[in-house]
């Protein structure tokens, strides 16, 4: 009888493993990366690293709060040059042509509006986001068990017209950490191929896991510090009024 | 104690048996991916085409090979979207209910010609081709068509026409009402007899019109046709079926393609194949099927009705029909008469209208999709589907490679492996003409031999003079025909340049280039008169192409170690050997136990690390077993090891031996590749950027160590460079870290230009990374906690920084040799210049990973280039005026870090201690006044750029001499000078400037203790 029971409770553990449902992955990857609660209490990230491409190492700051505002500067030659901002209304790039900052498209800027819900992670709270999870099966990804998990957030506009917003996720069976996401390209040339990230090199920073490595497209980003609720200048986030170009101005600058 | 005890038991059990299966798997391949390189010049057999019903730009289409591609842009590019499943499309539907989610994809081409490939089943998509689930129908190798209740999701009509070498009844008209959960079987006539098309009325689900084909191919012969082949309709939703045949001919029909005329339901066409030539063709009813007109039995109407059964009217105008045949046909005047439609490649299978404007059309062609503007009265090529099928590959040895091979309806072709830009379609030329097969090079001169279908040209062509010669071998005396295979074996020689083989029913021997030839063998083949009679294939429409030849050699291997041994394959069942140059020839078949007497035997594969070695592959699908055989003999085929596993899926046409490691072993299936690692005793499946397409051929390139595969609807698949895999072993996979071994790498020393022009929307075929590769096992993937990579030199010094891979199995990281790039100093703009990186010198580099506290390394080598225009000496020099460009691009950077330090300093004091003015303006006057001639500090990155100052001419002199792979010419050396000797007057213009105006605001600073500023070191500045 004894026999039969430590049999059915191997059984059991084994079975257990196969039926995890998304919520459950999702809470355990909440879980395993710091807990639920503190991930609520985050307010925003500021994450310093640098970019390889060949031959190039491109340092970039990345700023992330709350409220969807943020940034992503790079710094080439010594020049700063904004790759994305936005302040919750307004999303805006540098021309690297002119070196000047120019207004993203309207429907870029709603597209980015409509992630604003993201922090600290589309995961989370994502019923109240009005975000759908489904379970799609587990996969081998990067050589590893992984649970595949769709995530459908609001649709994004492609051409005026809406379009389904769809990430798959994929969380390795071992831990429930995201490794890897891939998603389908909704815009430009290469429209309907996929876009595959991945993440790895997960450091605890104050209590919570973040990966500080992260791949996409063939490039590569190395965290080197992750900094949690940051110190922020309100207005680095908003479009620059460009100044007059005149001589003395640019020797304020130097 | 009892319950510890048995958990410990079973869990050493679990273990146990995880670790015997400690094989490779797929997981193991890691960062191994396969390259596509197409081509898409001459694409594929496309079967069917399935338009959006509300959106334009959406199209799918389906190819015979080459699974399901998607268009979001009204066809102009695509995009592959069921690569994980068989490629062979029947049938296309996008749910009416649901267009943007819901689509149906049946398997199994209807197109059935000889060589065509099978389907496993019924597909279904929610989101719009993204993730497909099978439902159903395993065993019906063939879907017509599908319907969907465009008022019922759930409610779906297959038309299943099932297998096309054997008897099955998974065929016929079934319906699901539960979204494709349950089937059920509405009309089935028997095993022999299919539904080959099914359509339903516009505005009323109840009315279908179903065609039902009797049909049976066997390796020797097609038959199409009986007395089972018939015309249904339905009017309460397939419940009760009526044959609807009221003024067709008596007697038996084959093939028949019917359509309604959406605009006026009413209106059906039929086109008939059937025993009474004068009744074939267009028919038409004007009472939905209840009585039959003959309206037009033109060539174009009634060509090849196996290959060309499918009729569309225009949604619009019941009058407009198109046909599709050998050049398709189209009618204005609702059948009576037709003409052609506009040029295109022949062999047309579907044509669809524009769901708005039927000026547009899109006609599916064994040689891809077109697409006409103006009516069908011209079409273009969609430049973007690469789903060329390629019967045969090979390669050769030049920079780069070429690859050579022959397709289906699509000539023979050869093309680089790697060219500037990528490899587009004009990259490719043509090699011979009508369907291509092996094509081979010479070893040593620049000739190529190429053949078409049965070996009825086999030619010799000479590239440089453009001069062709036909050489294939001739009947030698009036009484003996030499019978080729459709798809006829030609072989060269490892032994002598100039020999070649060619196999009838006989091996011809030519050992000059194939001006002469000698018959080395008696018929080597069973020589069986049954199946010999070709004239009589086709079944009511004869159809002797020549594809259904048999009773031929199918398979030449001479052995790489012995020229005197030569192994043949046939068709019909024969392994023959020789091992005396053809004196006397052995039937080794009957030494071989499991296989089916007489299947095909598609490839001997002669080993090339012992002469009495061999694999072979048989394949018997044609006769409706669709299993795998796959043998290796170590005695001259006296005994044989099948080396087939369960996990194999699809039977296999090739396998490929690596020449290095015997036990690394390539197997082609027609659904995809497996390797084994261990000569036979596992496989697993490739799937990394590899479709599950028929590989029907594969080589290996041996200087690249790349696998070339030939699939049968996605064109040429590489594997570039598998040496990794040699090296995998029991004991690697045990190890946490395996850094594997390498060949020094070449720094290529090429550049020049390439342009895109008239490509934006064409395919290009990839090109294989030239860097450096460092390829290393991972036990696990790396999640959690610090990963790093970096490359030393021997003295461990850093000399770059790289990101490594962290999934589990094998990881390949590359390092294009460079330094990363200089410190520049910073402008109002930036400088294009300095965005080159210089290369290292070539010799010995170390790979250091670090893994959490563990840290592992390897040692990786560069070479330069042999081909290099230069000498040593003058790379060299360019390599050190490199170096002092790069280092004073740098040590300017560092002068203008400092003076705009000391400017800030100066600014700052003048603002807070208004009495500086005497120390500080004209300090800072000259600070300022210096900075602008070392960096531009005006203007912009593009036509608002100000003119050059000292850190772009640098910049330019040091882009122009790192990038350039020639030696260092003398005005170069003369500007180097002139850069030097200006950046040296400015360090001095510098240090006076300090000097004289610099110290008196040093003095200011002291007496007014103002805190100091701390410069950085030039070290932390490069650092930081």
């Amino acid at each position: 009888m004894k026999i039969f029971k430590t049999f059915f409770l191997l059984l059991f553990i084994c079975s257990g493993l196969n039926a995890q449902t998304a919520d459950e992955i999702i809470q355990s990857y909440f879980d395993n990366t710091g807990g639920y609660e503190n991930w609520g209490n985050l307010e925003g990230v500021k994450m310093t690293g640098v970019a390889k491409t060949q031959g190039m190492d491109i340092p970039v700051e990345i700023y992330q709060l709350e409220g969807g505002e943020q940034l992503i500067k790079i710094d080439v030659q010594g020049q700063q040059l904004t790759q994305l901002a936005f302040d919750g209304e307004t999303a805006w790039t540098t021309n690297f042509m002119t070196m000047k900052p120019e207004k993203s498209d309207s429907e870029t800027t709603e597209n980015i509006k409509r992630q604003s819900k993201d922090f600290p992670s589309p995961f989370y709270n994502y019923k109240e986001k009005g975000y759908e999870v489904e379970m799609m099966g587990t996969e081998t990804m990067e050589g590893t068990e992984v649970y595949k998990i769709k995530l459908t957030q609001q649709p994004v506009l492609v051409n005026g017209k809406e379009e389904p917003n769809v990430t798959y996720y994929f969380f390795d069976t071992e831990n429930n950490v995201i490794i890897a996401s891939e998603s389908e390209i909704k815009m430009g040339p290469m429209k309907g191929q996929t876009n595959k990230s991945t993440l790895s090199g997960y450091q605890e920073v104050d209590g919570l896991y973040f990966p500080f490595d992260l791949t996409m497209m063939g490039s590569s980003i190395s965290i080197e510090e992750i900094q949690l609720n940051p110190e922020i200048d309100d207005d680095m986030f908003e479009f620059p009024e460009v100044e007059d170009e005149k001589e003395a101005d640019d020797q304020n600058k130097n | 104690m009892k319950q510890i005890l048995l958990f410990l038991v079973l869990f050493s059990v679990i273990t146990q048996a995880q670790e015997s299966n400690q094989i490779i798997g797929k997981e193991i391949f890691g960062d191994i991916e396969a390259r596509q390189i197409g081509p898409a010049v001459m694409s594929g057999r496309i079967t069917d085409i399935e338009n959006h019903p509300t959106n334009k730009n959406i199209i799918y289409v389906g190819a015979a090979g080459g699974g399901v591609w998607k268009s979001q842009d009204g066809g102009v590019t695509f995009n592959s979207i069921f690569d994980d499943h068989a490629q062979s499309i029947g049938a296309i539907e996008i749910d009416p209910n649901n267009p943007d989610k819901i689509i149906w994809v049946g398997t199994g081409e209807t197109w059935t010609r000889n060589s065509v490939s099978i389907g496993d089943g019924l597909y279904r998509s929610t989101d719009g081709g993204t993730n497909w689930t099978k439902v159903g129908f395993e065993e019906s190798e063939r879907i017509a068509a599908i319907q969907v209740n465009p008022e019922n999701s759930d409610e779906v009509y297959v038309a299943s026409l099932g297998p096309l070498w054997g008897d099955g009844d998974q065929r016929g008209i079934y319906k699901t009402t539960d979204g494709g959960e349950n089937w059920e079987k509405l009309l089935y006539i028997d095993e022999t007899t299919g539904a080959s098309e099914l359509v339903m009325h516009p505005e009323n689900p109840e009315i279908m019109y179903a065609a039902f084909w009797q049909f049976r191919r066997t390796p020797w012969s097609f038959s199409s046709g009986g007395p089972n082949s018939g015309l249904y309709k339905t009017t309460d939703g397939g419940e009760n079926w009526e044959k609807i045949h009221k003024g067709f001919p008596e007697g038996d029909l084959g093939r028949i393609a019917v359509a309604i005329a959406p605009s006026n339901p009413e209106i059906v066409y039929a086109v008939l194949e059937t025993e009474d030539k004068n009744k074939s063709g267009l028919w038409k009813s004007t009472d939905g099927g209840k009585n039959w007109e003959h309206l037009n039995n033109d060539f174009g109407l009634t060509v090849r009705p196996f290959y060309f059964s499918r009729i569309t009217v225009d949604p619009r105008n019941p009058d407009i029909v198109v046909k599709g045949g050998l050049n398709g046909s189209i009618s204005r005047d609702g059948g009576k008469t037709f003409k052609n439609l506009g040029y295109m490649h022949s062999d047309i299978h579907d044509i669809t209208f524009h769901n708005n404007d039927s000026d547009i059309m899109y006609a599916a062609t064994d040689g891809g999709l077109y697409r006409s503007w103006n009516g069908g009265t011209t079409f273009e090529i969609v430049e973007d589907l690469p789903v060329s099928q390629f019967y045969h590959v090979s390669v050769d040895n030049d920079e780069p490679y070429n690859v050579y091979g022959g397709l289906q309806d699509n000539n023979s072709w050869y093309g680089p492996s790697s060219a500037p830009g990528g490899i587009k379609a004009k990259n490719w030329n043509p090699i011979g003409a009508g369907d291509g097969f092996r094509v081979l090079k010479h070893p040593t001169k620049n000739i190529i031999y190429s053949e078409m279908q049965g070996a009825d040209n086999v030619w010799r062509y000479h590239v440089e003079s453009n001069r062709v010669k036909t050489i294939q071998p001739l009947p030698q005396d009036s009484k003996t025909e030499l019978r080729f295979n459709w798809n006829a074996p030609i072989a060269i020689s490892d032994h002598a340049p100039d020999r070649l083989y060619i196999g009838s029913q006989f091996l011809h021997k030519s050992e000059d280039m194939g001006d002469t030839w000698e018959i080395i063998s008696p018929d080597l083949t069973t020589n069986d008169p049954a199946k010999q009679d070709q004239s009589k294939s086709g079944g009511l429409s004869m159809d002797n192409s020549g594809a259904e030849n048999h009773t031929t050699i199918f398979s030449i291997a001479e052995s790489p170690l012995d020229q005197n041994i030569i192994w043949v394959g046939t068709d019909d069942g024969n392994i023959q050997l020789t091992t005396d140059g053809g004196k006397s020839w052995n039937n080794k078949i009957k030494n071989l136990q499991g296989v089916p007497a007489n299947s095909w035997v598609y490839h001997i594969e002669a080993s090339s690390h012992d002469k009495a070695t061999a694999y072979v592959v048989i394949e018997d699908h044609s006769r409706g077993n669709m299993k795998p055989y796959v043998y290796k003999t170590t005695d001259y085929g006296n005994s044989w090891t099948s080396l087939v596993t369960d996990n194999i899926e699809g039977f296999a046409r090739n396998i490929q031996e690596d020449f290095v490691n015997p036990d690394l072993l390539f197997l082609g299936t027609e659904f995809g590749l497996y390797i084994s690692i261990n000569g036979g005793k596992n496989w697993a499946k490739f799937e990394n950027n590899m479709p599950a397409v028929a590989v029907h051929y594969m080589d290996i390139q041996k200087r690249e160590n790349d696998l070339v595969m030939g699939t049968h609807g996605r064109g040429i698949i590489i594997i570039d460079d598998i040496t990794p895999l040699r090296e995998l072993s029991p004991e690697i996979l045990e190890k946490d870290v395996h850094f594997f071994e390498t060949e020094p790498t070449v720094m290529v020393e090429e550049s020049g230009f390439s342009s895109s022009f008239g490509t934006e929307t064409q395919f290009a075929g990839p090109n294989p990374s030239k860097a450096l590769k460092i390829p290393y096992y991972l036990k696990k993937r790396h999640t959690f906690g610090k990963m790093t990579m970096e490359v030393q030199d021997m003295e461990g010094n850093t000399i770059a920084e790289l990101a490594p891979g962290k999934s589990k199995g094998i990881n390949i990281v590359t390092w294009n040799y460079t330094l990363n790039v200089p410190k520049m100093a910073k402008g109002k703009t930036l400088d294009f210049g300095g965005f080159t990186a210089p290369r290292v010198k070539a010799g010995k580099y170390k790979i250091v990973l670090t893994k959490g506290k563990e840290s592992y390394s390897t040692i990786v080598e560069l070479k330069y280039d042999d081909k290099a225009m230069v000498t040593a000496a003058e790379r060299a020099e360019q390599e050190d005026y490199t170096m002092r460009l790069y280092n004073m691009i740098e040590d300017l950077a560092y002068l203008v870090y400092q003076v705009d330090e000391k400017i800030g300093l100066a600014r700052q004091v003048l603002e807070d201690y208004p009495k500086a003015e005497k120390v500080a303006k004209s300090y800072l006057s000259e600070l300022e006044a210096l900075k602008k001639d070392l960096v531009i500090t005006t203007g912009d990155n593009y036509v608002a750029s100000a003119d050059p100052e000292l850190r772009e001419k640098m910049a330019e002199l040091y882009s122009n001499i790192a990038s350039n792979y020639g030696k260092v010419g003398v005005s170069r050396k003369a500007s180097y000078d002139v850069i030097e000797s200006e950046f040296n007057k400015a360090l001095e213009r510098f240090e006076e400037i300090e000097k004289k105006e610099g110290e008196k605001l040093s003095k200011f600073i002291k007496q007014n203790n103002i805190e100091p500023k701390e410069l950085q070191s030039k070290e932390e500045f490069l650092e930081d």
